[in-house]
């Protein structure tokens, strides 16, 4: 390895992640504007419609709106980088607190689905992309679109009526045990997981079967083929090491897409997840939960997006154009 | 008779016999005749007369019992039918106003830089790109906590989600026309640049906007129902299909059709919309994603 190409990629990870960080300061800046600016005072919206002017003016001095937007959103800002996401003003409780408590649920929820579908969406990819045009193709191809086509809930609401409702097998609501983790009750974490398993497999199916379908017709897999190697020899060996890396980068995005996505399943089943505290936080128009929630959110989209990117250009020079 | 190049493994595409052609089309016709007719219940339904917000019986009547509607009632005992015909209006118009609006944003941020200025376009897209981040649901949360009950927020959120994706596609359909040899023809030979725009540029980027339009109508509609689910924009008590099926699901043992009649009904609208935007978008030349 000469410096020379080792500076070219040390530059490129540096470019990257540089562009990666004015990524975030640009969302924090419009998550705060939406959930600060664009609302109004908070003062009068939380004193209610008949508090003293008075009142509400103590109130604005106590929540510091009475400094300006760009002050307080430097503030925000500052105190995000040291991990503090300010309190909420109505359950009183640290942001902060309540994304350590609720993130690992939602990863761990995410991470074991990705677990399961990948592995499957992979194959079945594969063995579509192999078969360009085939049945076996139109199968996958087919099932795919429709599955990523039916909205998440409904594909929820249905595992719950045939296998908690008609069948009874599994909890229809999870209960974390007071203070533990959904985990330690995992029989009513089955019916969240396989939830989200559909739609991490047709996702992952179709991006990899036309990878695959792309390498299949290249020049070096006919090579192969007139050295007569076929069949699963010919999708292992030749096919699948060079499919590797978009795959890994596909679930890399498709992770962080789920821990955001998965709002609606820890809604159905009132899963303790990051994703229910949001939905919450908007129920109850608690905005500085609201924004810090979303600032964690975006970042770890933002996180997933960025590795999966790294891991594409430092194993593929092409990728890193 | 080897001309040097390729022995493929034979492609085996079965050929079609006429009858299975004829199956197919009559299979074709059949999917297409049933999303039109769920189209027209959505579009036009709430012109039937009867509130959908009014109580029609006890809560979680089965039909069949009497004077309960077709498909019996909810949990507070509102009519279930009649709320099916008025709750597909909202989610039909949010997403197509939504995809009009992402579209009209996506050529003004990704088309009109790419042809008029080109070094600043790329600027543009890191900024679009930023935005592409952020998981759609996301957006709709954080627009919902600002403006909680606005419909025409959401709206919004749902055609900010899909500019980064156009804006991308159609910027780089827009640089691959400019780039066109006839385009440097005509600027040649030294036709004024809007007319460029309006003989050259213009008439061949239809396709790909029209192809565009169709795949971000499919999500939008996608998205419109998980936040009526959500119970953003309205939300209760208007009726709404993505609404029904979160409100009804603690009463399924009682009335199943509530739940099962909304459910199969966006199922079939998404679904629909989804299959015929993919195969309109692959005859305008459109690759598969």
């Amino acid at each position: 390895m000469t410096p020379d190409v080792l500076s070219g990629r040390v530059r490129w990870v540096l470019g990257r992640l540089l562009l990666a960080a004015a990524t975030l300061l640009l969302l924090s800046a419009v998550i705060f504007t939406v959930t600060d600016v664009l609302p109004g005072d908070a003062a009068a919206r939380l004193a209610g419609p008949d508090a003293a002017p008075a009142d509400v003016a103590r109130l604005r001095a106590d929540l510091g709106l009475d400094r300006s937007a760009t002050q307080r959103y430097l503030e925000w800002l500052g105190g995000a980088v040291r991990g503090d996401l300010g309190v909420s003003a109505i359950s009183g409780r640290p942001v902060a607190e309540v994304v350590a408590e609720r993130l690992p649920n939602s990863v761990v929820l995410a991470g074991v689905a990705l677990v399961l579908a990948a592995p499957l969406g992979v194959a079945a990819g594969l063995a579509a992309g192999m078969r360009s045009g085939r049945p076996t193709d139109r199968a996958v191809t087919g099932t795919s679109v429709v599955v990523a086509a039916i909205p998440e809930f409904v594909m929820t609401v249905l595992l719950v009526v045939v296998l908690s409702t008609l069948l009874g097998w599994f909890p229809q609501v999870t209960t974390a045990p007071l203070g533990g983790r959904p985990w330690d009750a995992p029989a009513a974490m089955v019916l969240p997981v396989l939830s989200l398993v559909p739609l991490g497999f047709a996702l992952t199916a179709r991006m990899m079967r036309s990878t695959a379908a792309g390498i299949a017709s290249s020049r070096y897999v006919e090579a192969a083929r007139l050295r007569g190697v076929t069949g699963r020899a010919l999708a292992v060996r030749h096919v699948l090491p060079n499919a590797v890396q978009p795959a890994i980068q596909v679930i890399a995005v498709l992770f962080g897409g789920l821990i955001g996505g998965s709002v609606v399943v820890e809604l159905v089943f009132n899963y303790p997840g990051i994703g229910l505290e949001l939905q919450q936080a908007v129920g109850r128009q608690d905005l500085v939960m609201v924004q810090g929630i979303a600032l964690v959110l975006a970042g770890l989209a933002l996180v997933s997006l960025v590795v999966g990117d790294l891991v594409a250009g430092l194993v593929d020079p092409r990728e890193r154009g | 008779m080897m001309r040097g190049r390729r022995w493929v493994a034979p492609v085996r595409i079965p050929a079609r016999t006429p009858r299975e052609h004829r199956a197919w089309a009559a299979l074709r016709a059949l999917g297409l005749g049933v999303l039109v007719g769920v189209m027209v219940i959505a579009v036009l339904g709430p012109l039937w007369p009867g509130s959908a917000t009014a109580q029609a019986g006890l809560p979680y009547t089965a039909p069949g019992t009497d004077g309960v509607g077709l498909l019996g009632t909810d949990g507070i005992g509102r009519d279930v039918a009649l709320r099916v015909l008025h709750g597909g209006a909202r989610l039909v118009l949010v997403a197509a106003g939504a995809t009009v609006f992402g579209i009209v944003a996506a050529i003004l941020l990704g088309v009109v830089p790419a042809l008029l200025f080109p070094r600043a376009s790329g600027a543009v897209m890191r900024v679009v790109d930023a935005f592409g981040v952020m998981p759609g649901l996301l957006v709709l949360l954080l627009l919902a906590a600002a403006f909680p009950g606005d419909d025409l927020m959401l709206m919004v959120g749902v055609a900010v989600v899909s500019v980064p994706y156009s804006a991308r596609v159609l910027r780089a359909a827009a640089r691959e026309i400019a780039g066109a040899g006839y385009v440097e023809v005509a600027r040649a030979r030294g036709d004024r640049w809007w007319t460029v725009l309006l003989h050259d540029i213009l008439p061949n980027l239809a396709r790909p906007v029209a192809a565009e339009t169709g795949l971000r109508f499919t999500t939008a509609l996608h998205l419109s129902a998980t936040a009526g689910f959500l119970g953003l924009g309205r939300g209760a008590p208007w009726p709404d299909w993505g609404l029904m099926v979160q409100e009804n699901l603690p009463g399924i043992a009682l009335n199943p059709w509530a739940v099962v009649v909304p459910s199969l009904l966006l199922v079939l609208l998404i679904v629909g919309v989804t299959v015929v935007a993919d195969q309109v978008a692959t005859r305008l030349g459109r690759e598969r994603s």
